[in-house]
């Protein structure tokens, strides 16, 4: 194998190394920073009010998307649109791992 | 005069609801205008494609006051998603209430 040819597989590797990172669901570390939902939606995503979502057991791709969307604007809600702002994209991605974990909704045709 | 202060009384309780009565929603009503939900909400692993990829939500389980409110959110503009929109601006008030019965309330645990 030609000297570029591994310099090229490196790199290559390193860098799925690192989008792979990126992309990490970590729900446990999801955990650690939900006590802030957690008093509307509840510990485990069973929320304390109606108006209020439950987001236990929802896909989390959905959940990511749905904090995304508040950041991004293309969901208006005053209380969200507070609660994302200091949100990083990992932290969504990680809470949202998190609460598609717990048990609540299920998929009704 | 008694009217009148009956009158009032209910427009001072319409003001402080924010105008919006709840209608009462009804599961089999609901029947109707379930096909254009089903399409994706009811297929296991379903993603929608447009604008990006992600799983459509869960709706079994929901809070019923919840789904109305998202689908308010669609009609209004509030909420941004093509199909969504196009879907809830063909609802009525009380077709919203409808599906949301449908979707929140359990039948059998499940």
């Amino acid at each position: 194998m030609h000297k570029r040819h591994l310099i090229v597989l490196g790199l290559s590797a390193v860098s799925l190394v690192f989008s792979s990172a990126a992309l990490a669901w970590n729900a446990e570390r999801g955990q650690s920073i939900s006590q802030v939902c957690a008093a509307c939606h509840g510990p485990t995503g069973t929320s304390i009010a109606p108006d209020f979502p439950n987001i236990g057991g929802q896909h989390r791709d959905y959940l990511y998307r749905a904090l995304l969307d508040y950041k991004l604007g293309n969901r208006q809600d005053p209380i969200m649109a507070g609660q994302v702002a200091e949100l990083s994209r990992q932290d969504m991605r990680d809470l949202a791992a998190f609460y598609a974990a717990q048990e609540g909704l299920y998929l009704k045709r | 005069m008694e009217g009148r202060r009956i009158l009032f009384a209910a427009g001072i309780l319409a003001l402080a609801s924010g105008g919006a009565w709840a209608l009462e929603g009804d599961p089999e009503r609901a029947e109707q205008h379930l096909s254009a939900c089903i399409g994706c909400h009811g297929i296991p692993g379903y993603r929608t494609a447009f604008p990006s990829v992600y799983s459509v939500p869960k709706l079994g389980g929901q809070h019923e006051a919840y789904l109305v409110k998202a689908l308010q959110a669609y009609r209004d503009g509030t909420r941004s998603h093509p199909s969504m929109q196009a879907i809830a601006a063909s609802l009525s008030d009380q077709d919203m209430a409808d599906l949301a019965a449908y979707y929140a309330r359990s039948e059998g645990g499940r």
